[in-house]
């Protein structure tokens, strides 16, 4: 086969990649919101399981024609064509396709297609199974556009439905409270730090006059100031996503969704998308130096945080979510320190490990049946410094009160909007609901 | 029966309620309001120890002293549930047929007596009016919904001109007096009522934390510092550390440090705590218990834990009135605050005041009910309109007399009714079926669990052969014991959980296979210290950094196998397993010497029987289940459990008679007795003579995935082969059988699936990471019938009778079954009620969807990631139940049922107030009675004819539903072939 002709291999590939899963998304959602009551759970399961299918195959074969075929190594961007084009500005439809987007993909398809198998089973009778597969093939679609995205403003729509789709999976069971409200925390999280992206994209269209993944190895003519404030603003973004310290709050309440979730997002892809949007980006963290010192500094901290935390939760999956942040941490760490592959493959063998302990978290009691009783271990300097160990394990019982901590700085911001509220209602004599809020 | 035998009845009913209320003493009476509040939480807190080992009983256990619909609404007051299936759901089973109209009818008529027949509005009669009322009005009590139906034309039931007249007859009337009082239980009601800051948001967090750590055996990898010195102590050391107090607690910190300054005790805590609250004297029961139910599953954790120490290992003592001290400690600085921003004050009477006392009844709701009773009486809403206001307050006062909960409970029993004609009616139609006793020798006798799974695998062995007989008895076969199998760590009681064995059996490996034993035992030790090694240290920082490496690709492996081919590929690795390291034979320890100082195990127990012990435990099954004479030459003893992945709730499955543990060794053991020469040659001077060419085979029936494993066939005398050999295919047969009547209820096995795809079906299932439901254990479970197999041999039953043999005939004084339903009464009515309740409330009484459980501190599961402990079972596992009361059916007298009454109190509470519907069936005539407002009320049976089947496939493959009884002609063949 001629160079051309695998390139269009991999040009399909990619696009099939990303867009089977969004057509049985969109297919099976706007079924179901013609409430078309003949769709059951065979094929519902069966569209979303056969769309995740062919997405995995596809990465699998733009992963094959990639690493097997040396002159497709340096293949790099894809284009499409334009989203849209105001006069000068564009959003182009790119993707990058180089070993990091194809393990990233691979794993994410690949891990989206074996939970949807397991969900098949696991939810079946439930209230939500088709809003249940509906939203994991939105997700499915948002993680390959996050992976093979070649430029900021593609790689945003993959991040939003990774985002969306998460806090809607927390919310899952919307019947109970304790979920709907940990679903906006997690949303609110995302909310926050995605801000971070959003103005990293239109500073680095600026500054850059391109949004292209390919276009920041140019980040080195940036002044340090302009370089040091984008890769902050993505740092900000992945530290939202990838759960870092202080925006680790929302990851424990994340357990409220059903099993397969937290091992898909919370044990594997969502919760790494953080990391990859870092290796993305990783050119300009080598001009940002302290920024990349910051990094390290929330990624070795979350890592002991989340560590401590771990030995103390007494809860399967409470515990799996710090034990999975700890390592989130270190590899950030990595990427920071510039140890790229490292970082890569850390990530990937991590991500798989945790999908499967996730799955197997249930199986707890009959797991100590099998292997017998662990007993209760220590906690840090226990022996040397017993009060200050009693301290950490206090503090990582409450888990530094973090949500509280949160809460506290942003309720001037709060107070302000609701007085804002006040005010305009008042103005304009409108009643709006604000107004009746204390 | 005649008028004097059923005053005799109610007689003795009243030496029935005497038996009962002895039980009660009234240390209680002179205690503190404290200690009172105390004993009725521990009573009413739900009583499910650590999940590991899954023990069903009744939810209301607290509430059993008073009548079954007294109890459930009492009970289900107290703890904000449903106390039966909703009034649309009943409504919706009446339009399906589950209920007909007579059963309402009769249920109706029942109640009210010679009342029925009054004229009361309309011209109707009070029956009619009540059957209206269950029938077709709806009883939303939700006023927004009411008035949404009124301003958008009404409903399918009243014409809209009907409710206008009756809103247009009411506006004008005199207000009604009744008007709903709203009572805050605590101060958290009565702030949320005032649309304040709930504090059980504040509260509740915190407090699921504390709890899970305190609580933890093994799940955490460290320990809860000082939590020897018991929750409150433990919880107030944390504030020492340098811990800040939560946001809505202000002052909480010092409180604790004064608490551990001060060495206050538990008690002194909850009384400050209240009286700082304002909450004194006559309130102080209440407000407390309502606070210990607030959060009811880990409450009662500290309730059941402090009561049954034994079930947990832990350093410290667990008491209630110490978790009540710490979550007291919270609450009041939370009230405290709240109250503060909410400008109110804190006190409770004070509180209490600020919110208005009634809500007033809606109108739109009487005028609901009043034009619903008129269209249904054919009046026209003029006639409404004309209504006077003496019509008016009558009707008003007709209405009163039969209330929400009231037309509930109705039609519950018209539901149960209906169900309970079907069974009767059929036992009833099978009488004249039963062949004659035959007197030829069975081929095989099998002995299960009285459970009701296994009733489909007796009436597959029944349909085989005429000479196969099946018998049911209580899965621990009378041995209680202490039983520690070849690879267990220590050993575990494997008995109803109301005994405490006096006797410890082990297994152990025979002499010639102790390498093999050995290589195993050690190849397994070290698998699980590194499992265990695995386990841990994948979840800390260096470890999993680590192992991440090396794991990750197999367990991304070993995720694609279990989940792409779970069935082959756990059978793949357990035969690799078999391969490399064998499973020795092994033996157990039944029978012990005669020199008591020998056999003393470590924990003071005797390992294993003496002979008269065994004799006794022998005859005395032997005995209950009327097996004396004619034995066949193989006589199988199956035990039961279940095996399933990711099911936190496993050992739910399990067998209850083994306290929620398989039955497996006690069946072994029990085979093992019976099979000692000795044991024989003992029993034979009782009268029990078992030939020598009878052989019993231990075994264990895994009602998950319908395997059978059976123990020392190598022992077995080799001139018994051949018929254990078709003996043992009939079984073979009759599990595929059944794995297919169980597939049935599958949606995801095609109905009318092969045996042997059903087979391969419930394996995958048993052996799937994805599948939670590996099978529905109980579910649908609402009949118990202690007799003589013959009296219900070839009814289909639809796996939902108990089923346990008694012979009425050769027990004199009631003695034997006075044994029996004192065992299977308590254990029957716990696994139904468990069931009921679950399935009515799931929510409130179960614990929910599995879908978000999270195993927590090897206790117990929460429903994401700081819920309550739930309780109860998950909706998977009762989704397809009926909620009834057990049909307990006794082929007995009804006087032998009254004798065994009045001599077990607990017997006699579950009788005569009628948590369990009792059924006399008299072993002679077959008349049945049924036990209803304290007497024996003879059952008229129906004359419908019975469906007749040739195969119990033929009937349960037609649907996926429930099956009414059917005849199955194929088990009703008489033994003709002579052996």
């Amino acid at each position: 086969m001629s160079d051309a002709s695998v390139e269009l291999v991999i040009r399909w590939a990619v696009m099939v990649a990303i867009l089977a899963p969004l057509a049985a998304a969109i297919g099976v959602g706007v079924l179901l919101m013609a409430r078309a009551k003949w769709i059951g759970e065979q094929a519902v399961a069966g569209a979303v399981t056969t769309a995740l299918h062919i997405s995995a195959i596809a990465s699998l074969i733009a992963s094959a024609c990639h690493f097997g075929l040396p002159s497709m190594r340096a293949i790099g961007n894809i284009e499409y064509g334009n989203w849209l084009a105001v006069g000068n500005y564009s959003v182009p439809i790119v993707a990058l396709v180089d070993g990091i987007a194809l393990a990233f993909s691979l794993l994410a398809a690949s891990l989206t297609a074996l939970v949807a198998r397991f969900s098949r089973t696991y939810l079946h009778k439930e209230a939500g199974f088709a809003r249940f597969f509906v939203l994991l093939s939105m997700f499915a679609a948002g993680a390959q556009l996050v992976a093979f995205a070649g430029a900021l403003d593609v790689f945003f729509a993959g991040w939003e439905l990774i985002g969306i789709s998460s806090a809607l999976f927390i919310g899952f069971f919307h019947e109970r409270d304790e979920p709907v409200r940990s679903s906006v925390r997690a949303f609110a999280t995302y909310r926050l730090c995605d801000v971070g992206l959003l103005i990293a994209m239109v500073t680095t269209h600026e500054v850059l006059g391109s949004t292209r993944f390919s276009a920041l190895a140019a980040a080195g003519t940036l002044p340090a100031f302009e370089s040091a404030t984008i890769a902050a603003l993505f740092l900000l973004s992945a530290m939202g996503k990838s759960a870092q310290l202080p925006f680790s709050g929302w990851l424990p309440r994340a357990m409220e969704g059903p099993t397969p979730t937290s091992a898909l997002f919370y044990g594997a892809v969502s919760i790494h998308a953080g990391l990859y949007l870092m290796l993305r980006v990783s050119p300009i963290l080598d001009v940002a130096p302290l920024v990349a010192a910051l990094g390290v500094v929330v990624g070795i901290s979350t890592a002991v945080y989340a560590a401590a935390v771990a030995r103390v939760h007494t809860d399967a999956k409470g515990a799996l979510a710090h034990a999975t942040l700890a390592q989130i941490g270190l590899i950030l760490a990595e990427i920071c320190l510039g140890l790229t592959t490292l970082a890569l493959v850390h990530l990937v063998c991590h991500a798989l490990l945790r999908a499967y302990q996730y799955l197997r978290a249930p199986n707890t009691i009959h797991d100590v049946h099998q292997h017998g009783h662990i007993e209760h271990g220590r906690m840090f300097f226990s022996r040397i410094a017993p009060r200050l160990s009693a301290g950490i394990y206090t503090a990582a019982v409450h888990r530094l009160r973090l949500d509280e901590l949160i809460d506290r700085a942003i309720s001037p911001v709060l107070s302000l909007s609701r007085a804002l509220a006040r005010i305009d209602a008042r103005v304009s004599g409108i009643t709006g609901s604000d107004s009746t809020a204390p | 029966m005649s008028a004097s035998t059923c005053a005799a009845s109610i007689c003795r009913r009243h030496n029935l309620v005497a038996v009962i209320s002895s039980q009660d003493d009234d240390i209680l009476a002179h205690a503190t309001p404290l200690d009172r509040a105390i004993a009725s939480a521990h009573g009413i807190l739900p009583d499910q120890g650590p999940i590991g080992v899954f023990v069903h009983h009744n939810t209301l256990h607290a509430f059993q002293h008073l009548p079954f619909h007294d109890g459930v609404q009492a009970g289900a007051a107290q703890l904000d549930a449903r106390p039966y299936l909703d009034i649309h759901e009943f409504r919706e089973a009446w339009q399906r047929g589950r209920i007909e109209d007579r059963d309402a009818a009769d249920t109706i008529q029942r109640v009210l007596g010679a009342r029925a027949e009054e004229r009361v509005i309309f011209g109707v009669n009070r029956a009619s009016l009540w059957f209206a009322l269950l029938r077709d009005v709806v009883d939303e009590a939700d006023d927004a919904g009411l008035q949404y139906q009124h301003s958008h034309g009404a409903s399918r039931l009243h014409g809209a001109t009907h409710l206008s007249a009756a809103l247009q007859r009411l506006s004008t009337a005199p207000a009604h007096g009744d008007a709903r009082a709203r009572t805050p239980r605590r101060h958290r009601d009565a702030l949320v009522a005032l649309g304040a800051t709930d504090t059980d948001v504040v509260v509740h967090p915190e407090l699921v934390r504390l709890c899970a750590v305190f609580l933890d055996h093994g799940q955490a990898m460290a320990e809860m510092p000082h939590r020897e010195q018991g929750f409150l102590r433990a919880v107030a050391h944390l504030f020492t550390t340098g811990t800040t107090e939560p946001v809505g607690c202000r002052g909480l910190r010092q409180d604790m440090l004064q608490v551990l300054a001060n060495g206050t005790s538990a008690s002194d805590v909850i009384t400050s705590s209240l009286t700082a609250l304002g909450v004194t004297a006559t309130s102080i029961e209440p407000v407390l218990l309502a606070t210990a139910l607030a959060l009811p599953g880990w409450t009662g954790m500290f309730s059941r834990l402090e009561r049954h120490p034994e079930e947990i290992e832990s350093p410290a003592s667990v008491t209630l009135r110490d978790v009540l001290a710490v979550r007291l400690l919270y609450e009041r600085r939370a009230i405290e605050s709240a109250c503060d921003a909410a400008g109110v004050p804190a006190n409770w009477t004070q509180l209490q005041s600020k919110l208005a006392a009634y809500e007033p009844q809606s109108l739109h709701h009487e005028a609901w009910i009043l034009a619903g009773v008129a269209s249904s009486a054919g009046a026209t809403p003029a006639a409404i309109g004309a209504m006077s206001d003496a019509e008016l307050s009558q009707f008003r006062h007709e209405i009163d007399g039969i209330p929400l909960h009231t037309r509930r409970r109705l039609l519950h029993e018209a539901y149960e009714r209906r169900y309970r004609r079907e069974i009767l009616d059929g036992l009833q139609a099978l009488r004249p079926e039963i062949p004659a006793r035959s007197t030829m020798r069975p081929e095989a006798q099998f002995v299960f669990c009285i459970d009701e799974r296994e009733e489909s695998v007796r009436r597959a062995l029944e349909e085989l052969s005429p000479s196969f007989e099946t018998f049911g008895v209580a899965g621990f076969f009378g041995v209680a014991i202490d039983f520690m199998g070849l690879y267990d760590d220590a050993p575990a009681a494997y008995c109803p959980v109301v005994i405490t064995p006096a006797h410890e059996v082990h297994e152990s490996a025979i002499a010639s296979e102790q390498h093999w034993h050995l290589k195993r035992s050690g190849l397994r030790d070290r698998w699980r210290a590194a499992s265990r090694m695995v386990h841990r240290q994948s979840r800390t920082l260096s470890g999993g950094a680590g192992l991440s490496f090396v794991l990750g690709p197999i367990a991304a492996a070993i995720a694609l196998s279990r989940v792409i081919a779970p069935r082959t590929s756990l059978a793949v690795a357990d035969s690799a397993r078999d391969k490399f390291a064998p499973r020795p034979s092994t033996r157990l320890s039944p029978l012990r010497p005669g020199d008591e100082t020998l056999a003393r195990s470590e924990r003071g127990k005797f390992v294993g029987f003496s002979l008269d012990e065994a004799v006794d435990r022998v005859s005395g099954v032997l005995r209950a289940i009327g097996l004396t004479t004619r034995f066949a030459p193989v006589v199988f003893i199956l035990g039961h459990g279940s095996t399933s992945l990711n099911n936190p709730h496993e050992s739910a499955h399990d067998c209850g008679a083994c306290g929620g543990r398989r039955g497996g060794g006690n069946a072994r053991l029990f085979a093992e007795m019976a099979n000692s020469a000795a044991v024989r040659s003992a029993l034979h001077a009782q009268g029990i003579v078992i030939p020598d060419d009878v052989w019993f085979v231990g075994g264990l029936h895994d009602t998950a995935d319908d395997s059978v494993t059976l123990y020392e066939l190598e022992y077995m005398p080799v001139n018994l082969a051949p018929a254990f050999q078709r003996a043992h295919d009939a079984l073979d047969t009759a599990r595929r059988e059944s794995a297919a009547e169980r597939c049935r209820r599958f949606i995801n096995a095609p109905l009318g699936i092969s045996a042997d795809d059903a087979l391969r079906h419930v394996q995958g299932r048993s052996s799937h990471l994805a599948q939670p439901r590996p099978e529905y254990g109980h579910c649908t479970n609402a009949i118990c019938i202690v007799g003589r197999r013959t009296i219900s041999r070839g009814l289909h039953l639809d796996r939902r009778s108990f089923l346990v043999s008694y012979d009425p005939t050769t027990d004199e004084d009631a003695a034997i079954l006075t044994r029996i339903l004192t065992a299977v009464g308590p254990v029957g009515a716990g696994i139904s009620l468990e069931y009921y309740f679950s399935s009515v409330d799931n929510e409130r009484f179960g614990c929910g969807t599995k879908l978000p459980h999270n195993v927590t501190g090897l206790v117990g599961v929460m429903a994401g990631h700081q819920s309550d402990l739930r309780t109860g079972l998950p909706l998977q596992m009762v989704e397809i139940h009926e909620p009834m009361r057990l049909l307990l059916i006794v082929d007995a007298t009804t006087d032998a049922l009254l004798k065994v009454a009045s001599r077990v109190p607990e017997v006699a509470e579950l009788v005569v107030n009628e948590w369990v519907q009792l059924v006399s069936c008299d072993p002679e005539t077959g008349q049945m009675a049924i036990f209803q407002d304290g007497a024996f009320i003879p059952y008229q049976p129906g004359t419908a004819p019975l469906e007749h089947v040739e195969r119990s496939r033929d009937w349960h493959m037609r649907s996926r539903a429930h099956q009414p009884p059917a005849i199955v002609t194929s088990a009703l063949r008489a033994d003709v072939k002579s052996r």
